[in-house]
């Protein structure tokens, strides 16, 4: 595999950092990407005031995708939940240290797409989501 | 549908419908033989014919024939067939042989071999396997001991100590997969009992649900494989393009696939094309006694995914059992074509093929 998205990227695929499960995660939820299959699980735990204390990604999925969860779990470390649901894609697209052509957007941008929609779904609903059926 | 899927499924239509049939069973071959023990065929009242012992001809006509004579007098038999050269000629036999054959009468009003067939059936359909034991002289021939390869006993062959030493025999036949008649000694002489022994079908599981997927589902049901399709895209693994599927499973790939037993009778067959998925199996199934691992992708693309497990410590021994490029060379192009190619690999290394043509081989008696 060739390294033209950076070392940093390659890096955080190959040693991916938070990756695993929560037991019990207070925020839960996955997602695909319906064409290319990228799959990816986001789960947080909060403290009362709504601060993640921590968080874990799993999922089969692209270097690009598993990267940017890598690297998007560790941008969201002592974040409230508010925090995430406004952070700005540009952060992470940032944050990922190499420009991602159009194609791929989908794939970099996945994991806050899923960790924004769980916390979406989490203000719905007390139970955390095991599953998105797309 | 195989011989043996039909042979449980026509048993389970039998019996509420009262009707009498002679179950034919291959017992015992000596020399070579089109069929392997086990083989089965029987004959209804009325003359309807399922299945066969050998490949046909006069010996299937012979059994016939017999087996009419047992619906008659309603107790079993065991015929020996000598082939002459010219019938074994006709059955396709390079030398001349002999076969014996079980005949045995089955009908609703003797319930136990129904009762047999239905316990195999349902643990062979738990993925497990079992033997079922029939003795074939005697005042007690026919009796049968369904014997589970989790210890489980059920029914008699007549003798305690019979059927004890009977199992321990069957025992080293069912890690085998082999099918076959023993001599037993029992009470100062020997009782033959065949030991008929089921595995559950071979597991395909298939890792990608695009073109090449679906042709090897198609083609994978027809050898009677048991078939998973596995993908995280449910656009893909739907039920409307993989209707023959026995499980279509949708998710995070790799997870999966954890979570199904992967045995010497599985063979797992990566079609995804995509190393998101390749590279999370091939962790995980390495480390499993599958007996067959193929990767779709070029020699080139095989070597990059072989070389990141090869960095992350997976040992040189595994990598050399991920079959990349996948499949025999048949020269074929189409995306059938190429399932025809995987699924002839994955038959040829579960029972030790050479994949030599047939007609390239010696000639004459093994």
């Amino acid at each position: 595999m060739s390294l033209q998205y950076g070392e940093t990227l390659f890096e955080h695929f190959r040693r991916p950092r938070n990756y695993g499960a929560l037991v019990a995660p207070d925020v839960a939820y996955e997602d695909v990407n319906p064409l290319c299959g990228d799959r990816i699980r986001m789960e947080l735990r909060v403290d009362a005031s709504q601060t993640i204390t921590a968080v874990r990604f799993r999922g089969d999925s692209c270097i690009i995708s598993r990267a940017a969860a890598s690297i998007l779990t560790e941008l969201i470390q002592g974040c409230t939940l508010q925090q995430v649901a406004d952070l700005p894609k540009e952060r992470l697209l940032t944050a990922l240290g190499t420009e991602v052509r159009p194609a791929r957007l989908k794939c970099a941008l996945l994991p806050l797409h899923v960790l924004q929609t769980g916390i979406a779904a989490a203000h719905t609903s007390h139970d955390p989501q095991p599953f998105h059926p797309c | 549908m195989s011989p043996m899927r039909a042979f449980f499924q026509q048993l389970e239509q039998l019996r509420p419908l009262n009707q009498r049939v002679t179950l034919a069973t291959l017992v015992n071959t000596q020399g070579m033989s089109p069929r392997k023990e086990g083989a089965k065929m029987w004959v209804a009242e009325g003359g309807q014919l399922l299945g066969s012992v050998t490949i046909g001809g006069c010996v299937d006509a012979q059994v016939i024939e017999q087996s009419e004579d047992v619906l008659t007098r309603q107790t079993p038999c065991l015929i020996e067939l000598s082939l002459g050269d010219e019938e074994a000629w006709e059955l396709g036999l390079t030398c001349a042989g002999t076969l014996e054959v079980f005949l045995e009468p089955l009908s609703a009003d003797r319930s136990e071999p129904f009762a047999c067939y239905a316990a195999l059936k349902s643990h062979l359909d738990s993925g497990a396997s079992g033997a079922l034991l029939t003795r074939l002289d005697g005042t007690a021939a026919g009796a049968k001991l369904l014997l589970l390869d989790d210890g489980t006993r059920r029914g008699s062959l007549g003798d305690p100590v019979l059927d004890h030493e009977s199992c321990r025999m069957a025992q080293s036949l069912l890690e085998q997969t082999i099918s076959r008649t023993v001599s037993v000694p029992c009470a100062g002489e020997t009782v033959r009992v065949f030991v008929d022994v089921h595995a559950p079908p071979a597991t395909l599981i298939i890792v990608g649900a695009g073109d090449v997927a679906m042709s090897l589902v198609h083609l994978a049901r027809t050898l009677d494989f048991r078939v998973a399709v596995v993908d995280s895209r449910p656009r893909f693994a739907s039920r409307a393009r993989f209707p023959e599927a026995d499980d279509l499973l949708v998710g995070i790939p790799s997870e999966i696939v954890k979570t199904l037993p992967l045995t010497p009778c599985t063979a797992v067959i990566l079609v995804a094309h995509d190393y998101k998925y390749d590279l999370p199996i091939l962790r995980h199934v390495l480390s499993s006694p599958v007996h067959y691992i193929g990767m779709l992708g070029s020699r080139r693309r095989g070597e990059a995914i072989l070389k990141l497990l090869r960095e992350d410590g997976v040992a040189e021994e595994s990598l050399r059992r991920v079959r990349v490029p996948i499949g025999l060379e048949l020269g074929g192009q189409s995306v059938p074509e190429i399932a025809l190619a995987i699924l002839a690999e994955v038959v040829s290394v579960r029972y030790g093929g050479s994949t030599l043509p047939l007609s390239r081989q010696g000639r004459g008696c093994a």
